[in-house]
């Protein structure tokens, strides 16, 4: 790996914890998704070295994201003991490091999920899937302001939760179609006709909160929950529909995020949330979840062929993820017409 | 023409997953060369169904706009959905039949839309009927 960004990199360290003998070691580039460069390095100082993890922008990111939603994120959970890495420091200029990026501890002794994966849980699915929820209800329970959350993107009122949503998605849309697509416009024209009732409350949600997106150690328990980069407030309802996605079910979708049983896994949110997972409700933002996550692979089609982003990742999810999604709503969307 | 792409690609996967990725790529990069070999893979099915794909969606669209144009009340939408349903591909490179999909699919979309704002629900359902074809044709599987 490059010694001038481990030097570099220390530099910058040094100067913002305040530890000019701060030395980084066995910088090394690790997978991290297509929305961030990431690396694991040992930092030296105070006596102690610790083992952190540095996420930097790409030249061009999968979806553009506030660079510091995902720190703040991290920083308001971390206090509130979720399972999150310790935030360590976010640089949001880029004259350190060439472009923006921020600095967290690594979670050791863990693995994700591949969502290509039959049976990425084994044993532990009721274990992970029991946290896995119950974790998502906590989030959806938590109050914004006392997160210090409450400038997060968010609409006007709980009333405005799902128009705001799809308001963003369908720019993505507008923006970034390569070829007309009939399926997504439909759903489009669907959901704004068929809006859903007021959100329960105003919450955190965190905007990717599915399988693969968290860590779990050998003991089967939840070890972090990450990519929060596009966490904003809204209907907790929103959170629960992505995660129920058959897209993340592992082939099953009655086991979503390749755990519990669907009713079980609503029930634990319910519990752990104080809220209710009203089925009129749910069904609008899981067909918007399906929506969303066709603005999101249409999005990464575009990245791709125009090489704004060349990750292998945004051309298979510019061809199966976009499928299957398309496949989800066209499913759903004709039983109902 | 033998090897066909889709050999070549199906086996440049294979290689490329059982052997060369272990010794070649950087930690980091081996989940995307992976995905590289599943692009293959995708891509060496695509060679042999694209074609055939894209010119059956135009062939149903243009059935669609024949069926339905009788419901359409716009008199401009209802000539250009007769001349789309009385063209055929001439050509079946994949970027011909892409270029004719992307106006019928434009076009789907606007009848879709005139439907809808007319409420001809029987109408309505057959388009969802054929949408449900076409991304059930289009689908993906994994393996």
């Amino acid at each position: 790996m490059s010694d001038a960004l481990e030097r570099r990199l220390a530099a910058y360290l040094a100067d913002k914890l305040g530890a000019p003998e701060l030395s980084v070691h066995d910088l090394a580039r690790i997978p991290g998704g297509a929305s961030r460069e990431t690396y694991r390095f040992r930092a030296c100082y105070g006596g102690v070295e610790r083992k952190l993890i540095l996420r930097r922008d790409p030249p061009a990111s999968l979806i553009e994201t506030e660079r510091s939603t995902e720190f703040r994120a991290y920083q308001a959970f971390f206090r509130l003991g979720l399972p999150v890495p310790e935030p360590i420091a976010l640089e949001l200029d880029g004259a350190a490091l060439e472009r923006p990026f921020f600095v967290m501890a690594e979670i050791e002794n863990a693995q994700a999920g591949s969502i290509l994966a039959p049976d990425p849980y084994g044993a532990h699915r009721m274990r992970i899937g029991g946290q896995f929820f119950t974790i998502l209800g906590r989030i959806a329970g938590a109050d914004p302001h006392a997160l210090g959350l409450q400038d997060f993107d968010r609409p006007e009122s709980a009333g405005d939760c799902w128009r705001h949503e799809l308001a963003r998605w369908q720019k993505v849309i507008d923006e970034d179609e390569d070829e007309p697509q009939p399926i997504a416009r439909a759903a489009l024209r669907w959901l704004t006709r068929h809006p859903p009732p007021p959100a329960q409350k105003i919450a955190v949600v965190h905007g990717d909160y599915r399988s693969g997106n968290f860590l779990f150690d050998g003991a089967g328990d939840i070890t972090a929950i990450l990519d929060w980069e596009m966490a904003h407030l809204g209907d907790p309802l929103e959170d629960l529909g992505w995660a129920l996605d058959p897209l993340w079910a592992h082939h099953d979708p009655s086991h979503p995020a390749g755990t519990l049983a669907r009713d079980d896994a609503i029930a634990v949110w319910e519990k752990a949330s104080g809220l209710r997972a009203d089925p009129a409700a749910l069904s609008w933002w899981e067909i918007f979840a399906s929506l969303k996550g066709c603005a999101i692979w249409i999005s990464a089609a575009h990245e791709y062929s125009t090489r704004r982003n060349d990750d292998p990742v945004n051309a298979f999810s510019g061809w199966y993820c976009l499928a299957f999604h398309n496949k989800v709503l066209a499913d759903r969307l004709e039983a109902l017409a | 023409m033998k090897p066909e792409a889709s050999d070549i690609l199906n086996i440049s996967a294979d290689q490329l997953l059982a052997g060369i990725m272990s010794v070649a790529a950087p930690h980091y990069l081996q989940g995307a060369t992976a995905i590289h070999g599943l692009l293959m893979k995708f891509a060496a099915r695509e060679y042999e169904r694209g074609a055939d794909i894209r010119a059956a969606e135009n062939a149903d669209i243009r059935a669609l706009f024949a069926e339905l144009g009788g419901e359409v009340r716009d008199a401009a939408l209802k000539t250009q959905l007769a001349e789309a349903a009385a063209e055929r591909d001439t050509s079946l490179t994949i970027s011909s039949l892409d270029a004719s999909n992307a106006r019928l699919r434009r076009l789907l979309i606007a009848l879709h839309v005139h439907l809808e704002e007319h409420k001809a629900r029987a109408a309505e359902k057959r388009v969802w009927r054929l949408l449900k074809t076409m991304a059930a044709r289009r689908a993906m599987p994994l393996f």
